[in-house]
């Protein structure tokens, strides 16, 4: 059963009478466990894209189905849901809250699943463990490296236990080792079945999954296996 | 998300920015402490003045006065034995929604003591009279039917004139000790305790300085009953009424005071009209008589205290509307701060209605955090207001009106919180995330 499938996807944004189709007409279907990037310059629309994927936003047109349910006309709780249970989000600025040590921050979703506190106090460290980082739960993020920061990201895209991770430009702030470290934990998330798509403009870093999409000017120009 | 997260999340916030949220708690803080110091004023003003309706005998105090005749009846004046002990006579069979009927005669009399002795107004009295007065007893017994019934020679008499009579006895020593009243002897069966108002009390207690009695140039309403010296009515007028008009009896002596009590205030009007209808018949028609009622004097306390309270109340609760739009303000200062942050939060799955929550949380606690601080202020307050108006009222803080206060500033932080709420619940999860 395929985790994405869209089917003549539009997303239009209006500015006064000006039409602008941010994606047009895309079809895409992602299967479970597969590895996929999605490529292309600033403005192609592949950002568009993976809101939409996402669950971010709602497609102006066609029909959009994640994890087996219809989302193309869902309502904002509903798309919250899904992004809380089924979604991972890694994004390039780490978006971590600053106020909260690595433990807080990894439990977020879980807050919002309405997950007890004992539990989601189990659970997280258990994800920081995983991630690497079992010495640093009291720490907050100005206390953290990038590449830790961008664990403690990974930690809490884990933490639900969701079926697609996405990754928004993950290595785009950290130097290319951490970078490295970084790509190697997608693969290894990949390795033990989770479906993965990743967002870049680098070819190379598209390079380490197993299908490259690339999209131009709101379309899929193109589709390949490196 | 349950709300003990949101709590946790809105203190977080809360104590990270401490002088800001302060600032924002500050109007919070002054409207509460001000709306509970009023309420405090107004329940003190309000106590006092309730204790003085009581000890003044209450609103179930009817006094029946004599009344100028009208010039069309004035050829009939004679006509009218006046007030007499047979009005009291009738209205105890005839009036039966009135409870105690008290008449009284007074005269002025040299009282005295072995070694000490004054002129004071004596007055006979029924043992209604301690009833229809809301006497009370600091030692002895008051006059019963037996003392009327007998005539016999026994007084109960006022604080002021047992400490007049013999300085520095206490009461139950006075009891059994013989007064003089015109070079007759009494013996004294009970003694009043010292009426007193309110804030001369207070002042007795905080000042420690004691003004001889009567010597207090302000208007004492308790003077009259503690300057009592109160005989039985029957010996009271064999001993020193009768004869003065030879047709004069016990029964026709005109009274000098006729004050009633009215059993059950729910028929006060019906009442009032029973009394009416029964001296009318005893006056033979002639409109010499008045009833002088506290309804008036007593509801025009009760307007003045209730506007007192609305006027402070209204003021107070302009300040906390202030206090609101402060925390509305800091809240949506705060909430602009914090766009990425409610852009990660509606990544990873938080629903508008939790971002709302959130929000609205934390604006109530701050005012509920606020709210605390001003019941600690408000102590302060009243302790101030004390110092600076000690002979007024006592300020009464009651449970209540803290609770009021507080839950008022509760909900001034809910209202303002609302707008703030509504405007971080509605952001777009990708503009947000992009917000720099």
């Amino acid at each position: 059963m395929p985790l994405v499938h869209l089917e003549g996807v539009s997303k239009i944004y209006r500015l006064g009478d000006q039409e602008f189709r941010a994606l047009d007409g895309v079809n895409l279907t992602i299967d479970d466990g597969e590895f996929v990037s999605i490529i292309g310059p600033s403005g192609s629309g592949k950002s568009t894209l993976m809101h939409l994927l996402g669950c971010l936003d709602a497609p102006s047109e066609g029909r959009m189905e994640i994890c087996g349910s219809d989302l193309s006309r869902a309502s904002q709780n509903r798309l919250a849901e899904v992004r809380n249970r089924e979604i991972g989000f890694v994004f390039q600025a780490f978006n971590l809250l600053p106020k909260l040590n690595v433990l807080q921050n990894i439990e977020l979703p879980l807050v919002y699943a309405g997950v007890k506190a004992a539990e989601r106090k189990r659970r997280s460290e258990e994800v920081a463990r995983e991630v690497g980082l079992g010495d640093r739960f009291a720490n907050r993020p100005v206390q953290l490296s990038g590449g830790q920061c961008q664990r403690v990201a990974i930690g809490r895209a884990l933490v639900n236990n969701p079926r697609i991770l996405f990754g928004d430009e993950p290595t785009g702030n950290l130097d290319s080792t951490t970078g490295e470290h970084i790509l190697k934990m997608f693969r290894e998330l990949n390795a033990s079945g989770k479906t993965i798509v990743l967002v870049t403009h680098d070819p190379d870093i598209a390079a380490i999954s197993r299908r490259v999409i690339e999209i131009r000017d709101g379309k899929i120009q193109r589709e390949y296996a490196p | 998300m349950n709300l003990l997260v949101a709590l946790q999340i809105g203190l977080r916030e809360i104590s990270s920015h401490k002088f800001r949220s302060f600032l924002s708690m500050l109007g919070i803080v002054l409207g509460v402490s001000s709306l509970i110091a009023t309420l405090a004023l107004t329940t003190g003003i309000e106590r006092g003045t309730r204790e003085f309706m009581q000890q003044m005998g209450g609103l179930e105090y009817v006094n029946v006065v004599n009344k100028e005749i009208s010039n069309a009846q004035f050829e009939f004046w004679n006509l009218s034995p006046g007030r007499t002990l047979r009005d009291a006579q009738i209205l105890r069979q005839s009036a039966p929604l009135i409870s105690h009927i008290s008449p009284e005669l007074q005269f002025g009399a040299s009282v005295a003591s072995e070694s000490q002795s004054d002129r004071k107004r004596v007055t006979g009295v029924f043992p209604d009279y301690f009833v229809v007065s809301r006497q009370q007893l600091a030692a002895g017994r008051f006059l019963t039917d037996l003392d009327v019934d007998r005539g016999l020679r026994t007084a109960v008499i006022g604080n002021s004139i047992a400490t007049l009579l013999w300085p520095s006895v206490p009461p139950e020593a006075v009891l059994g000790r013989t007064i003089l009243v015109n070079d007759r002897p009494f013996e004294v069966v009970g003694v009043l305790p010292k009426y007193e108002r309110e804030q001369d009390k207070r002042r007795r207690e905080v000042g420690g300085q004691k003004k001889p009695i009567g010597s207090s140039r302000r208007w004492d309403p308790f003077r009259s009953k503690n300057d009592a010296v109160l005989l039985p009515y029957s010996t009271m007028f064999y001993d020193f009424r009768a004869g003065a008009f030879p047709l004069d009896s016990l029964e026709s002596v005109r009274l000098d005071n006729l004050t009633i009590r009215v059993g059950d205030l729910d028929h006060f009007p019906a009442a009032l009209e029973q009394v009416r209808a029964a001296l009318e018949i005893t006056h033979r028609g002639v409109d010499d008589f008045d009833l002088d009622t506290r309804e008036e004097w007593f509801g025009q306390m009760e307007t003045s205290i209730r506007a007192t309270r609305l006027s402070g109340g209204l003021i107070a609760t302009i300040s906390l509307i202030v206090g609101g739009i402060g925390i509305m303000n800091i809240m949506l200062a705060s909430i602009s701060e914090r766009v990425r942050e409610i852009g990660i939060r509606l990544a990873v799955g938080a629903r508008g209605s939790d971002i709302f929550v959130q929000i609205i949380v934390e604006s109530m606690s701050i005012a509920l955090i606020g709210g605390i601080l001003g019941v600690g202020a408000a102590f302060g307050l009243i302790e101030v207001l004390k110092a600076i108006a000690p002979s007024e009222n006592v300020p009464v803080m009651t449970a209540s009106a803290i609770v009021f206060s507080v839950g008022f500033a509760v909900i001034a932080g809910f209202l303002s919180g609302i707008y703030p709420a509504v405007r971080a619940s509605r952001l777009n999860p990708i503009s947000a995330l992009r917000y720099e």
